[in-house]
């Protein structure tokens, strides 16, 4: 959801300051918190039972989801506990520690540059004062609510055309694919570091300038250092959201060799009766786990941006 | 220059130096692929190019355009990759670009040239099979003007002189019984490179290709030598057609006006299919974003405080968002499969029946929307209780010396102060779900297929921008792409009113536009 057009400026989520009232006993106040107590159960167990059930898949040598307890029946060897995890690595089929670094390849190199170049006409929005800035501004302003993977079929069409001419940038190729991830980041990522940039006092480049530095040299020497971990932050959020998407990878990507992680595990159950849910499990758990501890890492900065970010002046 | 100051010097310098030759180099490179983009009958494609090249020298070779050089790169990124793509789907809505009509008319004549075949009476050689250790045949050929050739099965063609010899390159003539034997295993083989192909016709004999299909500038049609037949060109369609009707292999394309769209309207108004994708969409996007506003609500309401044991519940909680979205619905997948899923086995076992989530369309519906509630309610969880954090809590303790009930004060304080702030969030939620791919796709392919609808099949939990996958790209079914850029274009309509009412509700454009 972090890429729709986001325009609030909801305070953070900053847990924990209204102290609970101590209230005296009573028998409406008592159900009140039976009932309370009742309904969080159930939402923990809604949240958390096809994560639970996942686990418990990856683990099942019958590698069918449909056994009924969470705990694996018939599991009496490691290798029966591991089959699943065994077939991921070793199946010549399935290439899958090659989807996982294909994945971090785009996912990288598309976070890296979209960041690298997006805050340098960040910076200038912020800084320098120039003719047409507003409208610039404005017009991709525009551009970032059309996210571009609604022209899916013209982006396909246009990568065919190009990789007569440029191979490495055609169909099924990673640059092609990391071309079109780089510039449907850029509106977007702009907007959001423009902010960023808002909230540096300008004292520093103004003594910077006094004291003789070019505008590269006020960037690449002041502001740069200063704005480096918000940089990072941005960068791992535009890193985890190119490594979620699969629309695009699932259209301009077609060699198995080649697939991002997230078209490789689809095509465990894409059929409609894959039966190779076993093998899937276990390498979603793989998936997700680290998507889940950068995610807990980075919550403080998620909430912020989703709420405020975009606009803030 | 700017009133942050610094212009740099126009002096003679080794960074303006190199500059000016980067540009050159990308003008140089842009130029060539314009070029060639603009050969194949491509013309706005090249025009953009063109474009983005001179907007990106003027930016350089200007001085007073300084600094604008910063934004430069992105802003050609946005020109070709972001702004050229959205014009370009509005153009193909105006054309019948789909399977059969895949090339511009340039690449469809060159491309249909490209087609060799095997004249009666053509070039004519007398031949003799070769063979070497590793079992690769080669040929030694003798043309009717007492010229020989070598060629090879992987495309070498080299003019030899003599005899043929015993030996070649390792290769040995074949003879007697072993010519017969491997004749069937150079069937249809093409010897010899691009300009010079041959295949084996006898055991002595083997005959050059010629250009199938010519194409004549004169009368506008391209000839199928093979048959003789002259195919004529019409613009209207698009094809090459004979004169009993017959199409060539493959037309061009060409633009059909408002028939893409006339299509979609036809479609609409005779209930086809494309009313209840609509309406799904749209209901989707809706329902999708109160029903997980609501539980998110709700769930921060219960667990709002600051216990040490209600924030390790909000983060478990919050756990469902965090999965990689595509992961989770491909569990929830698994898990309503009919066959083999948990949740149909355990229904079954208690109620002695599972309703047919995967097959039944009202089912499919309810399965996806709460799929959907699972992972968007940890979303709005995580802001409203944000939103929560911000109400004073005097506000409450004036409502409750008022003597306002608990489900007053939620209705009349609580309530309206969080839609005030998730406003915005909400309307943009609707458009995330409005284009909400990997769901639809992921859980039933968009299925179950509606009656009535084949190649590619529309199902009943399509959305706009799945079935417009489906159009297009869909293995099996015809593609046309046509079709879906115009339904494309739709989506940006809806989208962009959508937005339009976001600006109306939250008056954010005024802000952004003070902001800048």
């Amino acid at each position: 959801m972090s890429d729709a057009a986001i325009t609030s400026n909801v305070p953070r989520a900053d847990v924990g300051s209204v102290p609970a009232p101590r209230a005296p006993f009573s028998l409406g106040k008592t159900i009140l918190f039976i009932l309370r107590a009742l309904l969080i159960a159930f939402l923990i167990a809604f949240a958390l039972f096809p994560v639970l059930w996942g686990i418990s898949a990856s683990f099942n040598p019958s590698g069918s989801m449909a056994s009924q307890t969470l705990i694996p029946q018939g599991i009496d060897s490691t290798e029966k506990l591991f089959r699943n995890y065994t077939r991921l690595f070793n199946d010549p089929q399935i290439p899958f520690w090659r989807w996982v670094g294909n994945s971090l390849f785009v996912a990288g190199f598309s976070a890296i540059s979209v960041v690298t170049i997006s805050s340098l006409s960040a910076y200038a929005f912020s800084r320098f004062r120039f003719k047409y800035r507003r409208n610039l501004l404005l017009g991709i302003f525009l551009v970032q609510v059309f996210p571009n993977v609604l022209a899916i079929v013209s982006i396909y069409l246009m990568l065919l055309q190009i990789g007569k001419y440029i191979p490495a940038l055609g169909l099924d190729t990673y640059g092609g694919l990391i071309m079109i991830y780089i510039g449907g980041g850029m509106a977007v990522n702009i907007w959001l570091m423009k902010g960023f940039f808002d909230t540096v006092p300008r004292d520093i480049d103004e003594s910077a300038m006094v004291d003789g530095a070019t505008p590269s040299q006020t960037y690449w020497l002041l502001i740069f250092p200063l704005v480096r971990p918000v940089l990072a932050v941005v960068g791992l959020l535009a890193f985890t959201g190119t490594l979620n998407d699969f629309l695009l990878a699932r259209v301009l990507l077609t060699d198995r060799q080649n697939w991002t992680l997230m078209v490789g595990l689809y095509s465990f159950v894409e059929g409609k009766f894959s039966d190779d849910w076993g093998v899937f499990a276990a390498g979603a758990l793989l998936t997700a786990i680290p998507a889940v501890i950068l995610y807990l890492f980075l919550q403080r900065y998620i909430v912020s941006g989703l709420t405020a970010g975009a606009v803030k002046g | 220059m700017g009133d942050s100051g610094g212009s740099p010097t126009p002096s003679l310098n080794l960074a303006a130096a190199v500059q000016v030759v980067l540009v050159l180099l990308v003008d140089a490179f842009g130029g060539w692929l314009a070029f060639n983009i603009f050969q194949d009958g491509n013309l706005f494609f090249a025009l953009a190019i063109v474009a983005t090249l001179v907007l990106i020298t003027a930016i350089v070779l200007i001085p007073s355009l300084w600094p604008l050089k910063w934004i430069s790169p992105a802003l050609a990124l946005m020109i070709l990759l972001s702004i050229y793509p959205l014009l370009y789907t509005v153009y193909i809505a105006f054309t019948n670009y789909s399977d059969g009509h895949r090339y511009t008319k340039t690449e469809a004549i060159e491309l249909l040239g490209e087609r060799r075949y095997l004249p009666e009476g053509g070039s004519s050689y007398a031949s003799t099979l070769y063979q070497n250790a590793d079992g690769a045949f080669a040929l030694w050929l003798i043309n009717d003007a007492g010229e020989s050739f070598f060629a090879t099965g992987d495309g070498a063609w080299t003019a030899v002189t003599g005899e043929a010899p015993a030996d070649y390159n390792g290769f040995a003539p074949l003879e007697g019984g072993a010519v017969f034997r491997a004749l069937s295993a150079v069937d249809g083989v093409t010897f010899g490179d691009e300009a010079n192909g041959v295949q084996v016709q006898s055991r002595n004999e083997a005959s050059g290709f010629a250009q199938q299909w010519v194409y004549d500038a004169a009368t506008d049609a391209i000839t199928d030598r093979a048959t003789g037949t002259v195919y004529v060109s019409d613009p209207v369609l698009g094809e090459f057609i004979a004169a009993n009707g017959n199409p060539a292999p493959f037309g061009y394309w060409v633009s059909v006006g408002f028939s893409n769209f006339s299509r979609i309207i036809e479609s609409t108004l005779s209930q086809g299919p494309l009313v209840r994708v609509v309406l799904w969409t749209i209901g989707f996007a809706v329902f999708g974003t109160l029903s997980g506003f609501a539980l998110g609500l709700l769930t921060a309401l219960l667990l709002n405080g600051s216990h040490p044991s209600l924030r390790v519940l909000r983060t478990l909680l919050i756990i469902p968002y965090a999965v990689p979205g595509l992961v989770s619905v491909l569990v929830w997948r698994g898990m309503l499969n009919s066959n083999i899923g948990i949740i149909p086995e355990v229904l079954t076992s208690i109620f002695g029946a599972s309703p047919p989530f995967s097959s039944d369309p009202g089912w499919a519906k309810i399965a996806i929307l709460l799929v959907n509630v699972w992972f968007a309610a940890p979303y709005f969880m995580l802001i409203a209780s944000g939103a929560l954090q911000s109400v004073s809590s005097s506000v409450y303790e004036a409502a409750e010396v008022d003597g306002a009930s608990a489900w007053t004060s939620f209705w009349q304080i609580t309530l309206p102060l969080v839609l005030v702030a998730l406003g915005p969030l909400l309307i943009a939620s609707v458009i995330f779900n409005f284009n909400n791919f990997f769901l639809m796709e992921a859980m039933f392919g968009g299925g179950p297929p509606i009656a009535g609808t084949s190649a590619p099949p529309v199902g009943h939990t399509d959305n706009l921008i799945s079935y417009t996958y489906r159009l297009a790209f869909s293995a099996g079914g015809t593609k046309d792409y046509g079709l879906a850029s115009a339904l494309g274009v739709v989506i940006f309509i809806i989208v962009g009113l959508l937005t339009l009412v976001q600006f109306r509700l939250t008056r954010s454009w005024e802000q952004v536009s003070e902001s800048v």
